[in-house]
């Protein structure tokens, strides 16, 4: 629970807002099955798009997200699940094909604003 | 020209053709006046050393020079319509096949692109079996590294060794009799972006690897390996100060932007050079009478250029190098403060040019920005820089001053959407290797019509993270409509002499042979051969997947000439890979002959006994009539 405060925070400047401290407890770890606590809103999927570039996730599936150096984040395809908590964990977790790991350089509800930002651009 | 060309028509017509330019070769080599074919189109000559066995294909360019010539005439313009496939061979990875195959005695050796498994096929018996297979297992953090396709560009024979590089940043020597790993030697850390798909070459007792990683802001090196045993025999970096990049006293650029103190360091804002990347992952060559190698560098990192006021030196350039120590002898930097990435690792091919009345030591480089460039090798001075295909980032090449004049309008902006460059980050030619035929004295090259709509970014560094910032829309063929050709280039005007269109991107290598055939591959999949001195094309063959390799000619152990490719699309080429036709991958060698024969061609290849009737069947056919 701190921690999400902390992470809520340490947002993007801009982005200045918080969520209520509410749905996704720290201790509960997130699995394929979570929900997006941050659904599809607004200002998650803005804040996934700048998050997007400053992570540099854009210089391998492209700014337009339709890949480069790693898959098309846009087509149907989905190598590790298309479920938000699928999403959170490939990008928290990295997979063996070459995605890194990103769960020591963003908090859980930033990756969770990926997620919100990728599913935008998503055809399902 | 015509002068010399007239006095060397009789002379040439005397002697047999394999001594004409095994003559030409020595004669040049030794710094006599060279002996040029009668039939030449621009007097240009290569020393053609070692000057292997000629069915042998021992090094992925064949000789030091990386001219990817074949001295062998079996198959000739009058027979090539005849080419059948003699066999094939597939290694059942996937993602793209960028080297060429190695033949030396009775021995194939190949290589897959990641994970690197490295096969020896025999030769001398009936569909080239399996003699030993090499897995070294690189780490699959790797994959996530490589900008272009977890691909590698070639492998190497030398000393009874296959010596070859690994997508995790280690060069390993195999036991080439037994598969058996010799050496393994740590060059890198995958953590920083680094990762090789360089391929590794062999001049004298040491082998020549450089790392990858122009988009992940690492930082590049070559480094020199002792082949016996692949200790580190030096290492210059790209960026830096000027001990690290092992500049000194012998270090003289022709041009006086390039001369100065820590220009590595100096020329990019505070420590930015530590991120600057100038990876030389494409190909090197070698001088034996300069004793000497040549090789580039790859793009500056970020790719966003506002973020690195400068030249960026030494990024998008050429190196020379005293092949011993390593000791920068000159270098010339292709695009200074390169917003484009167009890098300058393409490959350096070392001939010899008659030049205002005498005879000149050139490289000649087909660069990204779409200028060939033929450069005096002993000085570094740029001697001709003519497009060799569309561009419109430059009005020309000053060649008082080695710069180039940009396009004020097609310097791309942060944030904003600059239209029409040409072209995009792929060039106009990429890594896929030209040949030159001493025969012709012409080079021949795969190359792109190309360009795209081009914004940037601003991006923070985070090692292992890709550190780009480009942002590139609309890829596009260039005017005319069709993606690329294959060409025949003078390099001494500067100019073509004939070109090829072609509707897919023709990202390939060549080899050309002595006589006079020159062959090449297209994305979708097609083999050709062409006319060296007519560009007429006399055959062409689908394969199963598209062709980005270059092609060798070698002899079998049956003294027949065989052209073999390794096919496969994947690595850079994918950036074509919404353009309708654009196959999936593949991984096949293909072997073809006149008329498809081999040692395993015949009636029957059963190496089992021969059929038996079983008991109580009737074996005659007319039985069941």
């Amino acid at each position: 629970m701190r921690q999400f405060r902390i992470a809520c925070a340490l947002l993007l400047a801009g982005f200045a807002w918080c969520l209520p401290a509410m749905g996704q407890p720290a201790e509960e770890a997130v699995t394929a099955a979570s929900p997006n606590p941050l659904g599809n809103s607004p200002d998650a999927i803005a804040a996934g798009q700048a998050l997007f570039g400053k992570m540099n996730c854009a210089g391998c599936h492209g700014y337009d997200l339709t890949g480069g150096m790693g898959p098309d984040l846009t087509d149907p395809v989905w190598l590790y699940g298309s479920k938000p908590g699928e999403i959170f964990l490939t990008i928290s977790n990295g997979t063996p094909n070459g995605m890194p790991k990103w769960n020591d350089k963003l908090k859980p509800a930033e990756i969770w604003q990926l997620v919100s930002y990728i599913q935008s651009k998503a055809a399902h | 020209m015509s002068t010399w060309k007239t006095a060397l028509v009789t002379l040439a017509f005397c002697i047999p053709f394999s001594d004409a330019i095994g003559g030409a070769a020595a004669a040049a080599g030794n710094g006599a006046p060279a002996q040029v074919p009668a039939g030449s189109f621009t007097g240009a000559t290569a020393n053609l050393a070692p000057n292997d066995p000629p069915g042998q294909w021992a090094r992925q360019s064949r000789d030091y020079a990386n001219t990817r010539y074949s001295p062998l005439t079996q198959i000739t313009p009058a027979n090539v319509s005849r080419l059948r496939i003699a066999w094939t061979f597939s290694d059942g990875g996937i993602y793209g096949r960028e080297g060429s195959p190695l033949v030396v005695g009775d021995t194939m050796y190949l290589v897959t692109p990641f994970p690197n498994i490295a096969y020896a096929l025999d030769l001398s018996k009936a569909g080239a079996p399996i003699k030993w297979v090499f897995q070294p297992n690189p780490d699959p953090a790797s994959v996530g590294e490589a900008c272009c396709g977890v691909v590698l560009r070639g492998w190497a024979y030398a000393d009874g060794k296959l010596i070859y590089n690994l997508l995790d940043n280690n060069t390993v020597a195999v036991d080439a009799k037994t598969g058996a790993e010799v050496w393994r030697t740590k060059l890198d850390d995958v953590k920083v972006g680094s990762t090789m798909t360089q391929s590794a070459a062999v001049f004298g007792n040491k082998v020549y690897v450089g790392n990858g990683g122009g988009e992940m802001g690492d930082m590049g090196w070559l480094a020199a390996l002792d082949v016996k045993d692949g200790k580190v025999v030096w290492k210059a970096y790209s960026n830096g100060p000027d001990k690290d990049v092992l500049i000194g006293d012998q270090f003289k650029p022709f041009y006086p932007w390039m001369r100065g103190k820590d220009l590595g360091v100096t020329t990019w804002p505070k420590d930015m050079w530590k991120q600057g990347a100038s990876a030389p992952w494409g190909w090197v060559s070698f001088d034996p009478d300069l004793n000497e190698i040549y090789y580039g560098t790859s793009n500056p990192g970020p790719r966003t250029p506002s973020q690195r006021p400068g030249l960026n030196l030494w990024s998008s350039a050429v190196f020379a190098r005293d092949a011993d120590t390593g000791a920068a002898k000159w270098a010339y930097q292709f695009t200074p403060h390169d917003q484009w990435d167009y890098d300058g690792v393409n490959e350096n091919i070392l001939i010899e040019i008659p030049w205002k009345g005498a005879r000149r030591k050139v490289l000649v480089h087909f660069n990204r920005n779409g200028f060939a460039y033929t450069i005096d090798r002993v000085t570094g001075e740029v001697l001709v820089a003519e497009p060799f295909g569309y561009q419109n980032w430059a009005k020309r090449v000053d060649l008082k001053t080695g710069m180039p004049v940009i396009n004020e309008d097609k310097q791309p902006k942060v944030e904003a959407f600059t239209d029409n460059i040409c072209p995009p980050d792929v060039g106009v030619k990429n890594w896929n290797p030209a040949a030159f035929s001493p025969r012709t004295g012409l080079l021949y090259a795969a190359i792109f019509n190309n360009c795209w709509d081009l914004a940037n970014h601003v991006v923070s560094y985070i090692p292992g993270a890709p550190y780009n910032g480009m942002d590139g829309r609309n890829r596009r063929a260039g005017p005319g409509g069709n993606w690329g050709e294959f060409i025949a280039w003078d390099p001494v005007k500067g100019k073509r002499v004939w070109s090829i269109k072609e509707d897919m991107m023709p990202w390939t290598g060549v080899v050309a042979t002595a006589s006079d055939l020159v062959f090449y591959g297209t994305l979708d999949g097609w083999f050709r051969a062409v006319d060296a001195r007519t560009g007429k094309v006399l055959w062409s063959q689908k394969v199963g997947s598209g062709i980005m390799s270059a092609p060798i000619a070698y002899l079998g152990p049956d003294n027949r000439e065989y052209i073999a490719v390794y096919t496969g699309v994947g690595g850079g080429t994918s950036v074509t890979r919404r353009v309708p036709g654009y196959p999936p991958g593949g991984n096949t060698l293909y072997v073809f002959s006149v008329d498809g024969i081999s040692n395993g061609s015949g009636p029957s290849q059963l190496r089992t006994e021969s059929p038996v009737a079983a008991p109580g069947l009737n074996a005659t056919p007319s039985a069941h009539r």
